[in-house]
């Protein structure tokens, strides 16, 4: 099988010739680049109801095409709801037809552990209930599953903070049983169950990046347990130092299994200048982040929750297509450390019964902003109504139950009518 | 059919003010006693040992029917569900072998006996069956599931409970039946368990169609009725009146005759009737963008012009092209909601209605029986809306079966005069009401007023959710506190949709289809 490694050359060169030549062409420099052309094919054909065959109007097609991003991401969360196997299985069929190829996992948080995880596993034990849950085999056949299609999966394990879940298997985890989160920073068994699933992690996981989170983190609980608050004497650290010594511990261990890590921001905001430099920090609380990390010449990926934060529905999908990477950073060599964008689908309120209402159609205004040229994209995302109501009404064609584009995120249709204009 | 939006919208209001109710049962105690059987069974006993299912059970046939392609073709789906996790597909050689020195596996064959070597389908096909899962026993050395039937649609119905009782578990990765040894004898309660689906207010892809047909054969529903064409678009295929699809939303919201055919073999394959409707007089303003002669006038599209006999050669070959179409014996004509103020309001409609000294009653009634004996002539029982029995019930063709949906005691009035009956009451079985709270659904019995047992047996059943009152006996469901006995199952069939990759809602909440109220197990939501 052949190995996706990021950064591939995803581009294609597609002819669709008039009626001259009874075929059309497909070349690219990687299997990748193929699949990108073999979709943008599957959108040329249409069928004619008429005449009962497929046809290919406005030929002859001379399609040249590359993403812009080489980093173009969806985020799903299956800690706060369980997402069975064929519903990831179709979100990653659908990122196929955006042309998207990183599902951002953020497998565990705070209400479940459901992944297993062989060198400690009694972790799993956090997952809602014996059947929600992941065999390590599950997401080995979830990686393959994407991975055929074109798609890194970023494994996430969020550290220090937004992590109870993991003391349901190992209470000694927790600062106190009345006190459970952040992870114990002052013992070395934390680290070393981090050490046992990176371990693990890296059997399965063979994206370069993992992400290592470090967002949100309330480090009360560490001053406020007699034990910790010793520890933090005696190495002489505040609160805000021994969050810093975590993540820069964990990035430690991350690096050791061949990694390179990805950090939520505010590691960046607290100690940027202390990260491993090749860290990629991953936008998300505030506006501005992208310049201030590139300035310090820093990796960064985008997920601004005012516009790419898909479990806000009151965002429309206009504003997903507007999210512009490069708009406060006009320097080319500053740009060059963006590698592309995310939009995040947490789950806190969404489960099986509605993630891909959620997800569609807003997503795929975000994949065009990370896959088309600048030049090509629309300053105002009206007019590209037309074209992206014709692909949502595609994506049900294709059994992906996206939702309509008119009044924000997954709503009903208000009454009846065409897919076309709803 | 529309209904209620004002109500809907001051229920939508109030009830999205309320919170969410949760569940009496904590989701420990689901998972202690799996498995779970949605609808339930009829008869059935079970034991306490827990036996492990090969996966690659083999599939053993016996009887007539046994070697029907159906049986295999669902045989293929059900392992596919059963066996989803990736263990089994060998990962790495080193872990299968692992595996299979480890595990030794109690059910090692499926076998199949269906007596009867017919494929038809229609109302009132056996749907029987026996499952009998049990280890080693007196009369086999091997391990083995069995389920026997007399037709295949039987052998169906088997599998789908055989597929229930099958639960991964997650410590020895193994799939496992528990509470075994099963011996179950199962028949549906009613012949006629339906879902309607209406394809002209909104179009539906045909992949949406065949998802929805998929689902509805893991809860046993057995007739879908589709709602073709109304008011707001005409999207079929008639080749004997080409243009009428010109009333499409769209050029490509539309089916084509192959589309419709692929539909009825799909659901075929499982066990599953398509009853076609073509909803007349009202409901069919569609027609006239294609043909504007079947609107009595331009500024008066609704109901279909009663006067011509044009109106009735299109009837006649709209059912013409269905009828190489749709093989299930009834056809469903509509017939509600007709306002007929149009006829009264247009000249030659007036002049016609006047001259054969006729109400806009009696025109209504002539329509209805009219387009009724165009079905029959073409070899197929109709079945109408109740307005049809509640105006004119002594006139309509004694064959009709009524479904009611309006007034709640309509079956009870049908049956009475001898009619077949179909309940569809709108105040609880009406999916489009996402007020309605699954409790009030499930406790909605078609039966209720009916104590003749020669009427009851004419009430054939219903259509749309409440299909465990349609399969399971009336005790069953009926007994005893339903937050107890019915809920928690009713939360793992909910996930068993999901696991099996269909969104369904979560159960506890005020109003349907809303999201999750917060992160939370699926079975405590």
């Amino acid at each position: 099988m052949v190995q996706l490694e990021y950064g591939a050359d995803e581009s294609y060169k597609l002819v669709v010739p008039s009626r001259e030549k009874p075929y059309a062409q497909l070349e690219a420099k990687s299997v990748y680049g193929a699949l990108h052309g073999l979709q943008t094919f599957s959108q040329l054909c249409h069928f004619n109801m008429k005449k009962k065959v497929i046809e290919i109007l406005m030929t002859p097609w001379n399609i040249t095409d590359q993403p812009r991003f080489s980093y173009r991401g969806l985020l799903i969360d299956t800690s706060r709801h369980y997402l069975p196997l064929p519903v990831m299985k179709n979100v990653i069929d659908s990122m196929t037809y955006t042309k998207l190829n990183v599902l951002h996992w953020h497998i565990v948080d705070t209400q479940s552990f459901p992944l297993e995880i062989p060198s400690y596993p009694k972790l799993w034990n956090g997952a809602y209930s014996p059947t929600q849950r992941y065999t390590f085999e599950d997401a080995a056949e979830i990686v393959n599953y994407a991975g055929r299609r074109g798609i890194h999966v970023l494994a996430e394990i969020d550290v220090p903070g937004h992590a109870l879940s993991w003391g349901k298997g190992y209470p000694s985890l927790w600062p106190s049983k009345n006190c459970q989160e952040p992870l114990d920073v002052s013992s070395d068994f934390t680290f070393k169950v981090i050490d046992g699933i990176l371990s693990d992690f890296s059997k399965i996981f063979k994206f370069k990046f993992i992400h290592l989170g470090g967002d949100e983190v309330n480090t009360t609980c560490w001053s406020t347990t007699p034990r910790i608050s010793k520890w933090l004497k005696k190495h002489r650290k505040t609160e805000a130092e021994a969050y810093e010594y975590f993540v820069l511990r964990a990035q430690k261990i991350a690096s050791s299994h061949g990694y390179e890590i990805i950090n939520w921001e505010e590691t960046f905001n607290n100690f940027g200048n202390k990260l491993n430099p090749k860290t990629v920090v991953h936008n998300w609380l505030g506006t501005g982040v992208v310049g201030r990390v590139t300035a310090a010449g820093l990796r960064c990926i985008m997920s601004n929750q005012d516009k790419w934060y898909l479990d806000h529905i009151d965002t429309p999908w206009q504003m997903f297509y507007a999210n512009e990477p490069f708009e406060m950073i006009k320097d080319e060599k500053r740009q060059s450390l963006v590698l592309g964008g995310e939009v995040c689908m947490w789950g806190e309120h969404i489960d099986a019964s509605d993630i891909q209402q959620t997800i569609w159609p807003r997503a795929a205004a975000a994949a065009e902003r990370l896959w088309t040229p600048y030049t090509k994209l629309a300053e105002n995302p009206d007019k590209v109504t037309t074209r992206l109501a014709n692909f949502r009404c595609l994506l049900n064609e294709r059994g992906v139950a996206a939702a309509p584009l008119v009044g924000g995120g997954r709503v009903a249709p208000f009454e009846p009518g065409s897919c076309l204009a709803q | 059919m529309a209904l209620n939006p004002p109500l809907l919208h001051t229920l939508l209001i109030l009830l999205s003010l309320s919170t969410t109710i949760t569940s009496s049962l904590p989701s420990q105690s689901l998972q202690d006693s799996p498995p779970y059987l949605w609808p339930l069974p009829a008869k059935f006993s079970s034991g306490d040992e827990t036996l492990s299912v090969d996966p690659s059970l083999s599939l053993t046939v016996a009887g007539n029917g046994g070697g029907s392609p159906i049986v295999r073709a669902a045989f293929d789906r059900y392992m596919g569900m059963i066996f989803k996790h990736a263990y089994n597909r060998a990962s790495s050689l080193l872990t299968r072998i692992r595996f299979l020195s480890m595990v030794e596996y109690d059910i090692t064959s499926l076998k199949i006996i269906v007596h009867s070597d017919s494929e038809e389908l229609q109302l009132g096909v056996d749907e029987s069956y026996t499952l009998m899962v049990s280890k080693n026993n007196e009369l086999s050395i091997v391990g083995a599931a069995t389920i026997e039937a007399n037709t295949v649609y039987g052998a169906l119905r088997g599998l789908e409970t055989f597929s229930q009782l099958c639960a991964f578990d997650y410590l020895t990765k193994s799939v496992q039946i528990y509470k075994a040894p099963w011996f179950i004898q199962d028949k549906p309660r009613f012949q006629y368990r339906g879902l309607l689906i209406d394809t002209s207010r909104h179009f539906l892809p045909v992949d949406v169609i065949k998802q929805i047909i998929e689902s509805m054969s893991f809860a046993k529903l057995n007739v879908l009725h589709w709602h073709i064409v109304d008011e707001q678009s005409f999207p079929f295929e008639t080749p004997t009146y080409p243009n009428l699809w010109k009333g499409a939303y769209s050029r490509w919201e539309r089916y084509t005759v192959e589309d419709a055919s692929e539909i009825v073999r799909f659901a075929k394959m499982r066990g599953i009737n398509v009853m076609a409707e073509l909803d007349v007089p009202g409901h069919a303003e569609s027609w006239g963008t294609g043909y504007p002669d079947l609107w009595p006038s331009p500024s008066c599209r609704e109901p279909l012009d009663v006067t011509k006999n044009f109106t009735f050669d299109v009837i006649s070959g709209i059912l013409a092209d269905m009828r190489k179409i749709f093989p299930f014996e009834f056809f469903h004509l509509g017939g509600d909601e007709v306002n007929t103020d149009c006829w009264k309001n247009t000249t030659h409609v007036k002049e016609w209605l006047q001259g054969r000294n006729f109400t806009s009653k009696d025109a209504y009634k002539y329509f209805v029986l009219r387009s009724q004996q165009i079905a029959i002539s073409k070899n197929w029982t109709p079945v109408n809306w109740e307005e049809t029995f509640s105006s004119f019930g002594k006139d309509l063709d004694p064959r009709t079966v009524v479904q009611n949906w309006l007034v709640s005691d309509i079956c009870q009035k049908a049956v009475a005069k001898g009619f077949r009956c179909i309940f569809s009451n709108q105040g609880y079985w009406y999916l489009d009401h996402l007020d309605v709270p699954w409790d009030q659904v499930y406790n909605t019995e078609p039966l209720n007023g009916i104590h003749d047992p020669s009427q009851q047996k004419l009430v054939i059943g219903g259509e749309v959710c409440m299909w465990e009152r349609m399969w399971s006996t009336r005790e069953a469901v009926s007994k005893g506190n339903i937050t107890l006995t019915a809920l928690p199952r009713l939360h793992y069939f909910r996930c068993l949709l999901n696991n099996r990759g269909v969104p369904a809602a979560p159960v506890d909440n005020w109003y349907a289809r809303r999201p999750p109220s917060g992160p939370g197990s699926c079975y405590a939501q």
